[in-house]
């Protein structure tokens, strides 16, 4: 459970969250509402990545059937954008569990390089217009606001709420698969799969579990991203996304809240922050990523697991 | 965990309470959205600076309406999903016309958010698409692809009689539609089009498309998208043997697309708006001068020059009805203007905010590797 | 008919470019079961490196043949040293870690190189010069074969040929067999692990720069980015055959080569991406270790 310590943390840092957006022009509140998307489907491909500890590189293709789902239903059906919430989050879901369930028990590697494949193959659908709804290589453009009780949400600081929620509710869900039987057995599945099964728990059924539920997860935040930017384009779903979701959970600390958001912060808000050095950043970022592995290999925030006792080693 | 969220919710309804802001009292606001970074960079700049200098220049006479004109910039990267947050960053700020955005894809992202917020939009982006849905504050100041298609078409069919033609385009959506556009004129127009596809740009390896198009014997290729690509397809036509003729859309009018060709370039054909140094207007003349002697330089493109007309335009019709209300703007503009002496000829809008008339040319690029005219209206 | 071997022509000129890059993933897999993500950066790196010397020798050196060998001597040589540097400093200090991390290193170089570039040489496309190669084309009953095509495929034979022949034949080779196999075993028969992957770096990384030097001279125009593009291309061919497998790699890039001509030439250009990676799904489902690759016990 919470330390005191953490509760401090935890408080501190969504106190800040919400007084923050009272403090920021637009453009940074723009920026600060993008941190909380992004950190919202970090922590969920953590669920899979640094949790069951399954290479997956594509998760972009759960944030953007979420978007894309949101943004089909209101642009061509003018479903309300609330209305379209269950959609984005049940078709991800489904969908990740059909991807999953021949590829889960494929080792680190293979399961890499067939998500990658995956995602390839996701986002060159969207550029071919399937089914002629997704738009093309545009995408869809005009994504309405959405309205509660007949007042429309769609300023800025409206929409940074939406996001705040969006993450505290992802928040809620980590708390408690942390604490729950499930959250437990992925654990023992991360350290050895062929142990815990051999303990009778059910890997394969744990495993769809966590894709099942990281990629709905990522479909909700799919949801504001699309109200963010009232856009969606296959780019923002691409294989690099993807990639960019891997290395933050990495770079932060794989199944460390901390770490990750700490990871979102490090590598999507300190390259808006130097935006006037325009391409050199990513140059700075590449020696970034080489020298935080060798120095944190867990990440910069790596999760704790209670200490194992010192008579346990032998020296 | 609870009472943070209510203390969020509560947040939230504060902030919607002074959502609303004040007009602006003194100033009359314009804005630019504009790759400024990117790609685009270059493109980009030259409309900010433009605009600028027509606003300087404006102010020095004293304004308008007795106001002085301020200009907001914001920069969208050629990038769709940026192109939003711009657009809502530009309507907080207060302005009343927005010049931009460069790229079709950024200006068609950011247009719902200019109507729902009723400001003026002025873009150079040339996807058909973008006067498609009814918005009375858009006003596109260029030539749409529908017209460059509409003279590729008649350039195809009248002039070089082609009786096979093979059209490729590349994914992005200005690429795909004005090569859909020019295959749907080609069609009215009882041509015959053989052969229809995609290729990946930057894929540099066209030869398996090409050695499929050969298959169907064309008498000529037409590609509608970047130099990048367009070079390439020349060059490995000729590698494949195939004696097909090469028009190229107007992305693929760059000097880069020779050498990318090599001496494949020879005989190619490309259709393109004129150079800005073409223009034969005096206003142009006049504008290319102060722009020269405030920057040392030439502006980017010609497509400067008609965001250039698009704010010339807005300007005068502030002037002409006395008013900052768009909705008085854009009907005069709609309506009332007509034949309005522009950078790039006369400007004048129909009901959907489309530009009437264009001014398309076709060019041989020759054995000295120049381009010669061999068509125009 | 002549349609049909035309793409086949396409497919293996191609092809063997994939080939080329394939060997370098495969072989770093084979001895630190690492995916070099850099790998695709490094070759488009080669092509900007030969291009600039290309255009130092062309006012010096009048014969073409020597400015072209001479291009990619040097090449060769300067990658090589970028990909051991790359080793030292992205992989080496991270060997004990999680594998992720070295993953993660990876991507770090790999947007290092390649931003690199960008900020040397900008982000418009650079050309090489047409001339370099003579434009000779042959038409071998209706199938159009270019010197250029030809110098690609025979070079890269050539090329394959004795690398299969080192590996197998050699001391050296055995040597990079056994620790690919147990690094550790291996460590106990007296190899230098460490010597053995510095030498798979440089085989790697010299192999790399013919493919990308290849790209320049056939397609000419080159780009920062154009890494990712043909790396994972040549990553996949790799997986194909069989990655860690040597005649694996040259197998899955001829075959992908050929398999990508055929569906843009057959099917849909639009979807020849696409498919090239559902091929690849579908092989990592029925059979993870590719074509070529054996099947072995998961060490436990």
């Amino acid at each position: 459970m919470m330390g005191n310590k953490q509760k401090i943390l935890y408080g501190g840092f969504l106190l800040i969250l919400i007084v923050l957006p009272f403090f920021l022009n637009s453009r940074w509140e723009s920026v600060a509402t993008t941190f909380l998307i992004y950190s919202s489907v970090a922590l969920s491909q953590d669920i899979v990545l640094g949790r069951a500890g399954m290479f997956d590189m594509g998760h972009a293709i759960f944030f953007g059937l979420g978007a894309y789902s949101t943004a089909i239903l209101n642009t061509v059906y003018g479903v309300p954008i609330l209305l379209t919430i269950p959609v984005a989050i049940i078709l991800p879901l489904v969908f990740g569990i059909i991807l999953a369930a021949p590829i889960v028990h494929l080792r680190g590697d293979y399961l890499l390089v067939t998500t990658i494949g995956f995602n390839i193959v996701f986002t060159q659908a969207l550029k071919n217009n399937v089914f002629g709804l997704t738009g093309g290589p545009n995408g869809i453009f005009g994504i309405a606001s959405p309205s509660l009780f007949g007042y429309s949400l769609s300023s800025q600081t409206a929409i940074y709420f939406m996001a705040f929620f969006l993450l505290l509710l992802t928040l809620f869900i980590i708390r408690n698969l942390e604490t729950s039987k499930i959250g437990r057995a992925l654990h023992y599945i991360n350290e050895d799969s062929l142990a815990s099964e051999c303990v009778g728990i059910n890997t394969r059924f744990y495993r769809l579990y966590s894709f099942g539920l990281s990629a709905a997860i990522a479909g909700l935040a799919g949801v504001v991203f699309a109200v963010q930017f009232s856009a969606v384009s296959p780019e923002a779903f691409n294989f690099m996304q993807s990639v960019l979701f891997f290395t933050i959970v990495l770079v932060g600390g794989p199944s460390s809240i901390e770490g990750v958001l700490l990871g979102t912060f490090f590598m999507f808000v300190l390259p808006e922050m130097f935006r006037q050095f325009a391409e050199a950043r990513y140059l700075v970022f590449g020696i970034a990523m080489i020298l935080i592995m060798i120095w944190r290999p867990k990440g910069i925030w790596p999760a704790k697991f209670g200490r194992i006792p010192k008579y346990f080693f032998k020296d | 965990m609870l009472r943070k969220g209510l203390l969020g919710a509560l947040a939230l309804i504060v902030t919607l309470m002074f959502g609303i802001q004040a007009m602006a009292g003194g100033i009359i606001k314009i804005g630019v959205q504009a790759p400024i970074t990117g790609k685009f960079a270059s493109e980009g700049q030259s409309i900010d600076k433009a605009v600028r200098l027509i606003v300087k220049q404006y102010n020095e006479k004293g304004g308008i309406l007795g106001k002085k004109i301020k200009v907001y910039t914001c920069d969208d990267e050629g990038q769709a999903q940026k192109a939003a947050v711009c657009a809502r960053q530009l309507v907080d700020d207060g302005v009343i016309a927005v010049i931009g955005s460069y790229t079709s894809t950024c200006a068609e992202a950011a247009e719902p958010i200019y109507y729902r917020a009723g400001v003026l939009q002025t873009s150079d982006g040339t996807s058909d698409t973008l006067v498609k849905h009814g918005y009375w504050t858009f006003f596109r100041n260029s030539s749409p692809n529908s017209a460059e298609a509409a003279f590729t078409a008649e350039f195809f069919i009248k002039k070089q009689h082609y009786k096979r033609i093979a059209a490729i385009s590349d994914y992005s959506t200005f690429s795909t539609d004005l090569t859909n556009a020019v295959v749907k004129d080609i069609k009215k127009l009882g041509g015959n089009i053989v052969y229809k596809g995609k290729i990946t740009s930057g894929a540099q390896n066209f030869t398996p498309i090409l050695t499929k198009i050969k298959s169907f014997n064309p008498d000529v290729i037409y590609f509608g998208g970047y130099y990048t690509d367009g070079g390439l397809i020349r060059a490995q036509m000729e590698q494949l043997g195939i004696k097909a003729d090469f028009v190229g859309g107007d992305s693929n009018d760059n000097p880069e697309f020779i050498k990318l060709a090599g001496k494949a370039a020879v005989g190619a054909y490309l259709v393109n708006v004129p150079l800005p140094q073409m223009l034969p207007y005096d206003t142009a003349k006049k504008f290319l001068k102060a722009y020269k002697a405030a920057y040392h330089e030439m502006p980017a493109s010609i497509w400067t020059l008609f965001n250039v007309d698009g704010l010339r335009a807005i300007l005068y019709s502030i002037e002409q009805t006395k008013s900052t209300n768009t909705k008085k703007i854009a009907y005069y503009m709609h309506n009332k203007l007509k034949n309005f002496p522009g950078i790039t000829g006369p400007v004048e809008w129909n009901k959907n905010g489309e530009r009437v008339g264009s001014a398309y040319m076709a060019y041989r690029i020759g054995n000295d590797l120049k381009y010669h005219i061999v068509y125009r209206h | 008919m002549d349609i049909f071997l035309q793409q086949l022509v396409n497919g293996l000129t191609i092809g063997s470019i994939y080939a080329l890059v394939a060997l370098g993933y495969t072989m770093v897999y084979g001895v630190l079961k690492l995916i070099n993500f850099a790998h695709g950066d490094l070759v488009a790196l080669s092509a900007y490196i030969g291009l600039v010397i290309m255009m130092q020798l062309i006012g010096v050196v009048s014969s073409k043949a020597v400015i072209i060998i001479a291009v990619f001597i040097f090449t060769a040589i300067i990658i090589s040293i970028f990909g051991v540097l790359l080793e030292r400093m992205a992989y080496r200090p991270l060997r004990k870690a999680p594998r992720l991390s070295a993953v993660v290193s990876a991507l770090g170089a790999s947007l290092l190189i390649e931003n690199g570039i960008m900020l040397i040489w900008g982000p418009m496309p650079k050309i090489f010069p047409a001339s370099i190669v003579p434009n000779i084309n042959w038409n071998v009953g209706g199938v159009y074969i270019s010197l250029m095509q030809l110098l690609v495929l025979v070079i890269s034979l050539i090329l394959m040929i004795i690398l299969y022949f080192f590996v197998n034949q050699t001391k050296l080779g055995a040597a990079m067999r056994a620790s690919a196999i147990d690094q550790d075993a291996a460590r106990l028969m007296g190899i230098n692990v460490d010597k053995i992957i510095v030498t798979t770096f440089i085989i790697g990384s010299s192999l790399g720069s013919v493919g990308g030097l290849f790209i320049g001279m056939y397609y000419r125009g080159i780009y920062f980015n154009m890494g990712w593009i043909y790396g994972l291309n040549a990553f996949v061919a790799a997986i194909i055959g069989g990655i860690g497998n040597i005649p694996g790699a040259m197998l899955g890039g001829m075959l992908l080569g050929v398999f990508n001509a055929f569906i843009s030439g057959y099917l849909s250009s639009s979807w020849a991406l696409a498919l090239t990676y559902v091929l690849l799904i579908v092989i990592m489902i029925f059979r993870p270790t590719g074509i070529l690759g054996e099947r072995v016990a998961e060490k436990v």
